[in-house]
């Protein structure tokens, strides 16, 4: 299972929102020297999200986005405001190593079928619940998606995607450990690589996750955000966590 | 000769990475349009994304090709990357219209049937058993590099690394100074800034007195 720290993009800075909720946000300072950091703990991914992307649809961070690309010496995944073929275009032309769409996935699977036979194996779709069975949100979570986790699953199968990331939104920024009960049954519930986000607050979670197993397979990352930037949890911890049990 | 390691900039997107983890390792290193400029240099990296055909007619236009095959010819180092690796071979099935540089033998094969195009991914080399490599000195033996591909060049004497990916599948090779990568180690984290570092040495001129 591969380790994938996370970047929270706002107004230029890196943040965490807690809850998802834009009012409530601590501020990381430079994007950039975060990733290094990340990286140089031997992270073989960055996930990048432009906060103020997923939720306007304007990106407003991308050179930021970009500049995290061009600074470190491993793939990075980006996320927020991927609404567009053009988006997504201008992401990974710029040598993104894969976008995460969410919105627009849910919204528009037209769209998605589109994107993801340009881009093959470079789309991932993000879905972001709260709790197994509910509405999935969208939007950067202000407003319910209307449609069930389980429905979107299931439309997804025909696409090539490279993930689906699975965010469960009760979870994220609360160092609470992750929804593992949940994760196990989207395991079970799609062909597609599951990286799951959200609540990680130790390596004993992350080691949790690395472990669960359902239909033959493990996740294939796992996303961590405020644990790293507040130190509860050192990268190089993390790192060895996710690689201890596969 | 400078010490210069030029980047061939021939127009096509995204080799900015490839250049900042030069600089990065403390090469002189920078994008090269200027075929005068790249003829100086004292090694040469032939960066490449997207599909052969289009590389190889951007290659050809620009007119880096021939600074290309110079610097070969001169015995400098030189490293292609992804499809600039493909490109050092004599043409691609991807573009059977389109000549490579024909600086190696042989041609580039689609990945095997059965596996997801492209090859998006993290993945462990295998070395070839008894050839050495400059490439991948001081590395480990099975070092984890980062693919992004859904071509590669067929199995050669050139070889020095595969990877598994339903089958065996090109993953460096090395003729004398001609070195090529289908990962890209400006996207592979330690191990890929070590076979930088690699070439980067190879590329230092001689110090006087030595």
């Amino acid at each position: 299972m591969d380790l994938l720290p996370a970047v929270d993009l706002k107004d230029g800075a890196a943040v965490r929102l807690v809850q998802g909720d834009f009012g409530r946000s601590h501020d990381y300072g430079d994007p950039v020297a975060l990733a290094r950091r990340y990286v140089e703990g031997g992270a073989r991914w960055v996930h990048v999200v432009d906060l103020d992307a997923a939720r306007s649809g304007v990106a407003r961070n991308r050179d930021r986005v970009l500049d995290i690309v061009r600074a470190v010496a491993v793939p990075v995944q980006v996320g927020g405001g991927v609404r567009t073929l053009a988006d997504a275009d201008a992401l990974l032309d710029a040598g993104v190593a894969r976008v995460v769409v969410g919105t627009a996935a849910v919204t528009d699977p037209p769209f998605l079928v589109a994107l993801a036979a340009r881009h093959p194996g470079r789309v991932a779709v993000g879905l972001d619940h709260r709790g197994h069975g509910a509405e999935v949100s969208v939007a950067g979570w202000e407003e319910g998606g209307g449609v069930s986790l389980d429905e979107v699953l299931s439309r997804l199968e025909e696409v090539d995607l490279a993930a689906v990331v699975v965010t469960a939104i009760e979870r994220d920024g609360m160092l609470q450990g992750p929804d593992t009960a949940g994760l196990v049954q989207v395991l079970g519930r799609t062909r597609h690589p599951v990286v799951a986000s959200g609540g990680v607050r130790s390596a004993e979670d992350l080691r949790a996750l690395a472990g669960l197993r359902a239909g033959g397979r493990g996740l294939a990352g796992a996303i961590v955000g405020k644990a790293l930037v507040d130190g509860v949890l050192g990268i190089e911890e993390a790192v060895r966590a996710c690689a201890a049990s596969g | 000769m400078s010490g210069l390691i030029a980047v061939l900039d021939y127009g096509i997107g995204n080799l900015r990475s490839a250049e900042k983890a030069l600089v990065h390792l403390g090469a002189e290193a920078r994008l090269v349009t200027d075929p005068d400029e790249a003829a100086a240099a004292a090694g040469v990296v032939l960066p490449g994304v997207g599909a052969f055909g289009r590389c190889a007619e951007a290659l050809r236009s620009t007119g880096l090709d021939v600074v290309a095959l110079d610097a070969v010819a001169a015995g400098k180092p030189f490293l292609g990357i992804c499809v600039g690796f493909q490109l050092l071979y004599e043409g691609s099935e991807e573009a059977p219209g389109a000549a490579g540089l024909g600086v190696l033998a042989g041609t580039v094969r689609a990945l095997g049937a059965g596996v997801k195009h492209p090859q998006m991914q993290w993945n462990r080399l295998v070395r070839r058993r008894g050839r050495d490599s400059r490439l991948l000195q001081s590395l480990p033996e099975s070092p984890w590099v980062y693919f992004v591909h859904s071509y590669a060049p067929e199995v050669t004497d050139d070889v020095v690394a595969t990877c598994d990916y339903g089958g065996e599948v090109v993953a460096a090779a090395e003729r004398g100074p001609v070195w090529g990568t289908q990962f890209h180690p400006e996207k592979s984290g330690a191990r890929g800034l070590a076979i930088l570092a690699n070439f980067v040495a190879a590329c230092a001129p001689a110090r006087p007195g030595r």
